[in-house]
């Protein structure tokens, strides 16, 4: 049981993944988001080394087509997958197994993918590419954050019974680098989603501060001093 | 204003790192850690281009103290830095820049390295040093998180205003794979250590369930039944 985006920026390149779930510490499951390559994630009954190897077969020069037909070929129980895979340039291939419990599928919407397990039921897909949609010309880790929510406040993970709290969470951006730009994670959490906006929000205010003080150590102010001006920032506002 | 213990376990071959600092989201920059390769870690102020760096020279087979002196070659700002580098042998160099803030060293041992900056003094990578040494008979991400716990015990981070809290923290532990083992974060807390522990804790008690069902579908069972077999299990022990 999980719902995730992948996502692109068309006017940057920039490439993405927003994920939450009912299981502890998603993110560090996430190994497959690389820049200049693409972005590639198998959730339900995960082939932890799927990820890595995705990410290799791309960098190669693969297709996300040909490289899901070798995921296909390389598993004996791929049938129990769902992945998604991205390239650099926006192609999709999308794989839902027949093993994955409760309802489970994948969408693809403009410059994403939306699939999950364990829903509700397509709406959750429907609200994740909604959100993803609202408002395009923002960052990238926003439309991300906005999908996630779209699917949470969809109905998210569970039955028409009995719902599952989103208790991980984490979005994932990669620009030019070698490194992520962002990445936050809520690792145990009864709001996985909603603490989520909260990192993320935060992580905005400090980013611009991070970056400028590591490439030009000897114009930075120390963060206590920084953290000092935020909150006198916030009193004002 | 960070205190990391960056380690190669000389039991398991595994690289690992236990990281808690006043900045937040921190385990956004630990990116330096992959099995059969080695570890590094860059920060106080970070050059986010040298962990990828370090990793490929250690990779082609460079030494630690070579990668090191790469480093410095290619940085207008390294006084700035604070890094250590450690090989799958454990072989380790690590270098403590003279323009970090506040007070700022490191310690070194079988395989692995305490450093901090910004800190209330020597004392804080020392217990962190022996924390981990200590706790030798335990798994290595229990050691990684009782050194940066000892070296919140001993004081952690001063700033100009006095103690500064631990806002995030990270456990990372990179055995045979292209992925981690081990991958817990704490982004944004008031008490980043203690919530790192939590999750720590509560973490262990599904990662086998996580790792099997992956490997074996067809014998998992639903994740609320064993959510279910978990909170018997608990009653039943109280």
């Amino acid at each position: 049981m999980t719902f995730s985006l992948i996502g692109r920026c068309a006017r940057t390149g920039r490439l993405g993944l927003g994920i939450t779930t009912f299981s502890l510490a998603v993110g560090g499951r996430c190994e497959g988001v690389a820049a200049n390559v693409g972005v590639c994630k198998t959730q339900a009954f995960p082939n932890r080394t799927n990820d890595p190897l995705g990410i290799k077969l791309m960098a190669e020069g693969y297709v996300p087509a040909k490289v899901m037909a070798m995921f296909a070929a390389n598993d004996s129980e791929h049938d129990y997958r769902q992945i998604a895979i991205m390239d650099r340039e926006g192609r999709i291939a999308a794989h839902t197994g027949g093993g994955c419990r409760g309802w489970a599928g994948h969408k693809e919407g403009a410059d994403c993918v939306a699939f999950g397990n364990g829903l509700v039921g397509p709406q959750v897909l429907d609200g994740m590419i909604q959100g993803f949609m609202t408002r395009p010309e923002d960052a990238l880790e926003y439309r991300l954050m906005r999908a996630i929510e779209g699917g949470r406040d969809a109905g998210g993970q569970g039955t028409a019974d009995e719902h599952r709290p989103e208790r991980s969470a984490a979005i994932k951006v990669v620009d030019r680098l070698d490194y992520p730009e962002v990445d936050v994670r809520v690792d145990v959490h009864p709001t996985a989603v909603a603490e989520l906006r909260r990192v993320l929000e935060e992580f905005k205010l400090y980013e611009a501060f991070y970056r400028g003080r590591g490439k030009d150590p000897s114009k930075a102010i120390p963060q206590d001093e920084f953290a000092k001006q935020l909150e006198a920032k916030r009193r004002r506002a | 204003m960070t205190f990391t213990l960056l380690a190669r376990c000389p039991r398991t071959g595994q690289v690992g790192i236990g990281i808690a600092t006043y900045s937040i989201t921190v385990g956004l920059y630990c990116n330096g850690l992959r099995g059969n390769v080695g570890a590094t870690m860059t920060q106080a102020f970070v050059n986010q281009g040298n962990n990828p760096l370090g990793l490929r020279l250690l990779a082609k087979g460079f030494l630690p103290a070579h990668v090191m002196s790469e480093l410095q070659a290619n940085d207008p700002y390294f006084e700035y830095r604070q890094i250590a580098v450690i090989d799958r042998n454990g072989r380790l160099a690590a270098y403590s820049g003279p323009k970090n803030r506040g007070w700022s060293g490191h310690v070194t041992g079988d395989g692995y390295v305490a450093m901090g900056n910004v800190l209330a003094g020597p004392a804080v990578v020392e217990a962190m040093a022996k924390a981990y040494d200590a706790a030798a008979a335990l798994s290595f991400e229990r050691r990684l998180l009782a050194a940066i716990e000892a070296g919140r015990d001993a004081g952690g981070q001063v700033g100009n205003d006095g103690h500064l809290p631990e806002r995030s923290a990270a456990v990372m532990v990179y055995g045979d794979y292209d992925h981690a083992e081990l991958d817990l974060r704490v982004d944004l807390h008031d008490t980043a250590i203690e919530e790192l522990r939590r999750a720590f804790e509560e973490y262990e008690l599904y990662r086998g369930y996580y790792r099997e069902r992956g490997k074996n579908p067809r014998a998992a069972i639903p994740q609320s039944e064993f959510v279910a077999q978990l909170q018997r299990q608990q009653e039943a022990a109280q």
